[in-house]
């Protein structure tokens, strides 16, 4: 039986695979003028004056990317960025739009899977004129050559310094050595530490804990401390065996650059063994909910956030009014840093666009140049950000904060926002 | 065996055709087969890239789970280690081929080669590992592959000169023959090719050579002794069938199969990184396997095509779908979370209902309307189902 069906369709593969490639003539992929690779510059709106656009941009919207992560790793982080953003676009829309145009949110869920977040970056790129929103700062770096290539200015949700460096990726804020750095400064002008002593370092493998260490370490060297690491997996949630070892060795004060939940059982573990040392988290290792357990204690005792912008409990007039219309639009929704940092990013993004849009290009070059315009960016959180140098985070500034049960958010201010000589110093290369 | 396989397709044919003489009623099945290779090898002339990808990934999945369906679906052996077989393959590939002056350790050889090497390389890993998967049996040698997941886990996170830690490392493009696959635009019948389109034929080409090597080797005498070891060790070592070796060869087959399809993941994504390499992703293909259909090469490739493709197709529609809610709009459940209830109850239905999976629906069906038909004309037996283990 093998033999008959072998032998049949030889000729007719050959012969259809003729009819096939002919028949692409009218593929919709086909290109049209040959002229490729412009990216898509030249439609021009009827406006008065000539506005030029890109991709994404059609004649009554303008179509941003979010590629979020709601189910996995970050899903706390994702759903309330993402809201952030729809909140804001929300509001601008409401507001007349930009250019003339309304804003339109698109976002996928990759699930911090590399096979879907690279899909689905790649489903959207052509369609969109950037990213508001990108989650998962190895995703980001796998796409770095098509955003370089394409010219997509992309948001990304991350402060880890790996992705500095190209004019198109833009983070919010310090980068996580900074804020490390500016944590030990805090703790040596206001909490006692001296030369000579040592601190524990509690920090996820990967590039936002092994950056952090790297900031704790430069500050060491420069003011004669001593850091004792010690590396956990996401994965580890009781910190007892760490915060012994740390007590063994005597530290003064425990930085912890991991998530909520180790954030907690360190101090947890601490306070319990009597280790009354300071603690500090980066601004990703408290959530709100960890009020609610039996660690507040603890946490409302000498434990301190760093963070790159005033927390949403802040009585600032930005921060507190969008608490407020945040509460009112996703009431069940948990009110985090996640929030602030979604829904500044979607403004930051659309005073771009703006930009573009006032100097007539409303291309994906011209939102790439808008952005280096913007050196002395407010958007009323505290911090003043530069975008115009790719090298460099968009700022150095860090708030110390504290957890407070009475707020929203769960955190007040402790430390209004500085940036460290040690900070100032730090090389960049 | 293959007496009774042919024997069964004798009875599955449809009546009508079963009375005109051999051959005249099977022009169907290479009309369809061509139909869908015509439609396989046209694909990248209509669907945008993000079916490309998608397409891909399912490739590279069916090679990866054809694999792991000669080494649990055909003879028995339970494991949980493929994917530390598929990072080895992925970040045996980037080493070799990587770029000497590169952040991280690269030999920079030829892409070809280096691809040759990697695959070999995932063979010599699953060889020396290959005493335990000789003694081991079933659900043991399960937990016995669990511990590479954790091994290979710890050495992807902090090698960092081999593996480029946590944000993982550039994948080096693939070159054969002085034909680079990468991102510049060549125009083929008006149709701009970028990488996606020229992976495309490379992944078609390596999908039809492993689905022909695999049934080469299930439909032979190894394939016999393989399932032989699944159904009876001891009746099989009685027949003369060298049990302990042929575990230990079958999981360097399956070991090389993840190697490849680790490679061609790798090329897709562009750049690797550790947290793909998890105990989920064994998990994954496990699935795959079940819902597929264990032991047959077919149904490895339907369900590893089901499985990669439902949480991405999924989240794409999920403004249209019911239940299924937009990222961010809050209630209903998230598309990710659909996708894993999906090919959660997928599998519990294939165990339940379908115990050869997916692949056997056609003969399923089949036997179904021929058991409407009046007694009598009922052909062998298909509810047995030889290719279960026990």
């Amino acid at each position: 039986m093998n033999s008959k069906r072998r032998g049949l369709p030889a000729v007719a593969v050959a012969a259809a695979t003729a009819v096939a490639l002919t028949l692409t003539a009218c593929s919709g992929k086909a290109e049209d003028d040959g002229g490729g690779g412009s990216g898509g510059s030249g439609d021009t709106a009827s406006e008065g004056d000539e506005l030029v656009t890109g991709p994404g941009v059609g004649d009554d919207t303008i179509t941003v990317g979010a590629l979020t992560d709601m189910t996995a790793a970050y899903a706390t982080l994702g759903a309330s960025v993402t809201q952030g953003q729809q909140l804001y676009v929300k509001e601008a829309n409401a507001a007349g739009g930009v250019c003339e145009r309304d804003l339109e949110l698109v976002v996928r869920d990759h699930a911090y899977d590399a096979g879907q977040a690279g899909t689905f970056y790649a489903e959207l790129e052509p369609d969109v004129i950037g990213f508001s929103q990108f989650i998962g700062s190895p995703y980001v770096a796998a796409a770095k050559d098509s955003i370089d290539a394409n010219q997509t200015t992309v948001i990304a949700q991350a402060w880890t310094a790996s992705l500095l460096g190209s004019e198109y990726i833009h983070m919010i804020g310090t980068t996580y050595d900074i804020e490390t750095i500016n944590a030990i400064d805090f703790l040596m002008n206001e909490k006692g530490l001296s030369e000579g002593d040592s601190i524990g370092h509690v920090y996820f493998e990967g590039d936002y804990g092994e950056n952090a260490l790297e900031g704790a370490e430069y500050a060491a060297e420069q003011v004669g401390l001593t850091v004792v690491g010690q590396a956990i997996k996401p994965t580890d949630e009781d910190m007892t065996a760490q915060v012994t070892a740390l007590a063994r060795d005597g530290v003064s004060a425990i930085i912890v650059s991991a998530g909520p939940r180790q954030a907690a059982s360190v101090a947890g573990v601490a306070a319990a063994a009597g280790l009354g040392v300071p603690i500090v988290g980066n601004n990703s290792a408290f959530a709100p909910q960890l009020l609610a357990t039996e660690a507040a204690p603890a946490l409302l005792g000498e434990f301190y956030i760093a963070a790159p912008s005033l927390p949403i409990g802040s009585d600032e007039s930005a921060p507190a009014t969008l608490a407020e219309a945040y509460t009112a639009e996703f009431p069940d929704a948990v009110l985090d840093m996640g929030v602030v940092a979604g829904y500044g990013a979607m403004e930051l993004f659309t005073e771009a666009l703006r930009g573009a849009c006032d100097a007539g290009d409303l291309s994906r070059e011209g939102v790439a140049a808008a952005f280096g315009e913007l050196n002395a960016y407010d958007n009323g959180f505290g911090v003043v950000n530069d975008f115009s140098a790719p090298d460099a985070p968009s700022s150095l500034e860090s708030y110390i904060l504290k957890p407070d049960a009475e707020a929203p958010g769960g955190l007040v201010v402790e430390a209004e926002g500085f940036v460290s000589d040690l900070a100032e110093g730090f090389p960049r290369g | 065996m293959s007496d009774l396989l042919t024997k069964v397709r004798e009875g599955l044919r449809p009546p009508a055709a079963a009375g005109s003489g051999a051959g005249s009623g099977r022009w169907l099945v290479p009309v369809v087969w061509l139909a869908i290779g015509l439609a396989l090898l046209a694909f990248p002339f209509y669907l945008e890239t993000f079916w490309l990808r998608t397409g891909l990934l399912a490739m590279a999945a069916a090679i990866g789970a054809i694999g792991l369906n000669m080494l649990s679906g055909s003879t028995g052996q339970l494991s949980l280690g493929h994917a530390f077989f598929l990072a080895m393959g992925a970040y045996g590939y980037c080493v070799l081929a990587g770029d000497p002056d590169g952040p991280a350790t690269g030999l920079g050889l030829p892409p070809l080669l280096a691809v040759v090497l990697a695959v070999l390389l995932t063979g010599v890993a699953g060889g020396l590992f290959s005493p335990i998967a000789g003694r081991l049996r079933g659900a043991y040698l399960g937990i016995a592959t669990l511990a590479l997941i954790f091994i290979g886990q710890h050495v992807l996170f902090n090698a960092h000169d081999l593996t480029g830690g946590f944000n993982g490392r550039v994948v080096p493009r693939l070159e054969v023959f002085g034909f680079v696959f990468d991102a510049e635009r060549i125009v083929v019948a008006g149709v701009p090719f970028q990488a996606m389109e020229k992976l495309w034929y490379v992944g078609l080409v390596l999908l039809l050579g492993c689905v022909l090597f695999a049934r080469g080797v299930l439909r032979g005498r190894p394939g016999r002794a393989m399932n032989a070891i699944r159904d009876h060790q001891i009746a099989a070592g009685v027949m003369g069938v060298p049990v302990a070796r042929y575990r230990g060869m079958v999981f360097v087959i399956s070991s090389m199969y993840a190697g490849l399809a680790g490679v061609l993941l790798a090329l897709v994504f562009e750049r690797t990184v550790p947290t793909y390499f998890s105990i989920v992703l064994s998990l994954e293909y496990l699935a795959m396997i079940v819902i597929g259909g264990l032991g047959s090469v077919g149904g490895a490739v339907l369900g590893a095509t089901f499985v990669s493709m439902t949480p991405l197709i999924l989240t794409r529609y999920s403004e249209a779908l019911p239940l299924v809610t937009a990222p961010g709009t809050g209630g209903g459940f998230a598309p990710g979370e659909v996708s894993r209830f999906l090919y959660g109850g997928a599998v519990v239905a294939a165990v339940l209902f379908l115990p050869g999976g997916l692949a056997r629906l056609p003969a399923a069906w089949r036997a179904r309307q021929r058991a409407r038909r009046p007694a009598g004309e009922a052909g062998p037996d298909t509810q047995r189902n030889e290719e279960v283990p026990r």
